[in-house]
């Protein structure tokens, strides 16, 4: 009894995972259809005039039509994204270590990682304007600062977190602390710091957009500006939506790769 | 007993306030109540609303005026179009934009009938002439009709729109003018901006647009929705804006004590005191006056300039009340 029991849980299970793993890029299809569907039933039940919600189909128009100046945007905006990024994680990562290996520097550093955190983007973001020009760096800076908590937090939570049993070990086997955090911590603190990244790709445009917003020459956040000074919502929303759609996209490839590369878990 | 004389009092106070309240009702019944928002947090260029408001003429006309401020002036004619208030301040090139793109507005009354905004240069010899602008930055607060008006300016001497960088620089027009960021802002208002740089310790020079190819153009204009606008009040809110804009032309020492007392943290300032000084000869002093094909001229500009794609009369538009 008790066997067959077992048997049915692991068959339902077995089902369950190949249902799973037939068609999650139908799933995704299917989200996004019934979301496109949801959108219209609003714009037709409330009868929204276009410049409050303009429809799906005038946005995808927008999409196609304009595509070669939305790509073009999308290309400045993705380069700060990208950037930024590279920026939040090194500091982020840096910041951790430093709190882990100099406990009294800790007490000094605290402060400025909340501070980063507390202080609102949009009111910052116009004096890192005037301190670092209209180009990209300030929008690189901008979005550095945004997921710098985000990393910092979970790279050093996960530093912090290592199983005693492993650092006995360590100890045991009379390895430096150099050799400790090669070894023991910094792997043990990866599946943390990955829960961080995946924060951080989600808001990093969000920290760009914002630096394009209140200064720029090019960018999605200065293609919405223009749209919607020239009323023109719909654009305004095809270039949302490129955004939406680069934030998901870099989401998932990087849960694939951080998913490939840390395949252990403690 | 004792009580008895209680619930009786509590009865005569009640009956008491219901006909006062009746009372009342039957007051606020005979003034329209108007939302009017501004498009921008309350400066001298509003000056004839609070005058309006300060000095009771708007009540004078029967018109119970509720002022509001956003922090984007893009929202209000949105607001107005989507009939959620009455009517907002906005400008001429905004609203031949806005009516362009389908959005039921029309002009209701104007504020100021002159182009205010400037293209602002520091004046430390650098930059002489518009054509002097060739390969350098101009800072914009996105409006919309900048490749219009910048670019007009810029081709009056001789250069064109792609010869400049043009940068959003938001509200930080004069911040980034003062720093270097940029070589010249579009959107620093001459009565404002100047005054602004003048208190830093910046002395500006600013083109003026009419002067430079861009036909003349309503700065500040009060836009109503096209299909529920209320012509009668309208026409008592352009009174009452009337006689505030004679009060402020003939008393300007008083107007300015009865503006800045309007909200004293913000507005009693040397820079609102300088900038009401510059304003006073901007004022529209008969603001529900019409003047049709300066309002198609100014259509015709946009268009010929590819910021509208289409191009709608003044006459659907500016309606005589």
């Amino acid at each position: 009894m008790l066997e067959i029991n077992v048997l049915d849980a692991t068959t339902e299970a077995h089902i369950a995972k190949k249902k799973k793993t037939i068609h999650p890029l139908l799933q995704g299809l299917l989200t996004a259809c019934l979301l496109f569907g949801l959108w219209q039933l609003i714009v037709v039940v409330f009868a929204f005039p276009p410049f409050i919600l303009p429809s799906p189909h005038a946005v995808m128009m927008k999409l196609i039509l304009r595509i070669d100046v939305l790509l073009f945007h999308t290309w400045i905006t993705t380069q700060e994204i990208v950037l930024g990024l590279i920026l939040g994680l090194t500091m982020g990562l840096f910041f951790a270590l430093q709190m882990l290996l100099f406990e009294p520097l800790k007490r000094w550093l605290l402060p400025i990682l909340i501070a980063s955190q507390a202080i609102p983007v949009f009111a910052i973001a116009p004096i890192l304007m005037l301190w670092l020009g209209y180009g990209i760096a300030s929008k690189v800076v901008m979005a550095a600062l945004i997921i710098f908590f985000p990393v910092t937090t979970c790279c050093y939570d996960g530093l912090r977190s290592t199983p005693s049993g492993y650092i006995d070990l360590a100890k045991t086997m009379s390895a430096s602390k150099w050799q400790t955090l090669r070894h023991i911590r910094l792997p043990a603190a990866l599946p943390a710091l990955a829960s961080g990244i995946r924060v951080a790709v989600v808001v990093a445009p969000i920290g760009a957009v914002v630096g394009e917003w209140v200064g720029s020459s090019a960018g999605l956040g200065y293609l919405m500006l223009q749209a919607n000074a020239r009323m023109m919502i719909d654009e305004m929303f095809a270039a949302l939506f490129i955004l939406a759609l680069f934030s998901i996209t870099l989401y998932f490839i990087t849960d694939r790769l951080l998913k490939r590369a840390i395949h252990w878990q403690l | 007993m004792h009580s008895q004389t209680r619930t009786g009092s509590i009865a005569k106070k009640g009956w008491l306030a219901l006909l006062l309240s009746g009372l009342s009702l039957n007051a606020s019944a005979e003034q329209k109540s108007v939302t009017l928002m501004l498009d921008w947090f309350v400066n001298p260029n509003h000056g004839p609303i609070v005058i309006a408001q300060e000095k009771g003429y708007f009540n004078d006309q029967g018109l119970n005026v509720v002022i509001q401020e956003p922090a984007d002036p893009s929202m209000p004619a949105k607001l107005v179009a989507a009939n959620k208030i009455d009517l907002a301040i906005s400008y001429q090139t905004s609203l031949t934009i806005d009516v362009a793109e389908n959005l039921p507005l029309i002009r209701a009354s104007t504020l100021i009938a002159t182009p205010l905004n400037t293209l602002m240069v520091l004046d430390n010899g650098k930059i002489h002439s518009l054509a002097d602008l060739k390969g350098k930055k101009i800072g914009i607060a996105i409006a919309g009709n900048e490749e219009a008006t910048v670019g007009t300016m810029l081709e009056s001497a001789g250069i064109t729109f792609d010869d400049v960088e043009i940068i959003n620089v938001g509200w930080a027009l004069s911040s980034s003018l003062a720093s270097g960021k940029v070589d010249a802002i579009w959107g620093g208002l001459r009565n404002f901006e100047s005054n602004q740089l003048a208190i830093e310790g910046y002395k500006a020079k600013a083109f003026y647009p009419e002067e430079h190819g861009v036909p003349s153009y309503d700065e500040l204009i009060v836009v109503a929705n096209a299909n529920h606008y209320d012509a009668d009040a309208i026409r008592r809110f352009n009174k009452a804006i009337e006689k505030a804009t004679i009060y402020i032309i003939n008393h300007p020492q008083d107007a300015w004590i009865e503006f800045a007392a309007y909200s004293p943290d913000t507005l009693n300032n040397e820079l609102n005191k300088r900038a009401w000084r510059d304003t006073l000869t901007r004022f529209d002093l008969r603001p529900a006056a019409v003047d049709l094909e300066r309002y198609d001229q100014f259509t015709q500009f946009l268009y010929k300039n590819k910021i509208i794609r289409s191009k709608p009369k003044a006459s659907d538009f500016v309606p005589t009340l």
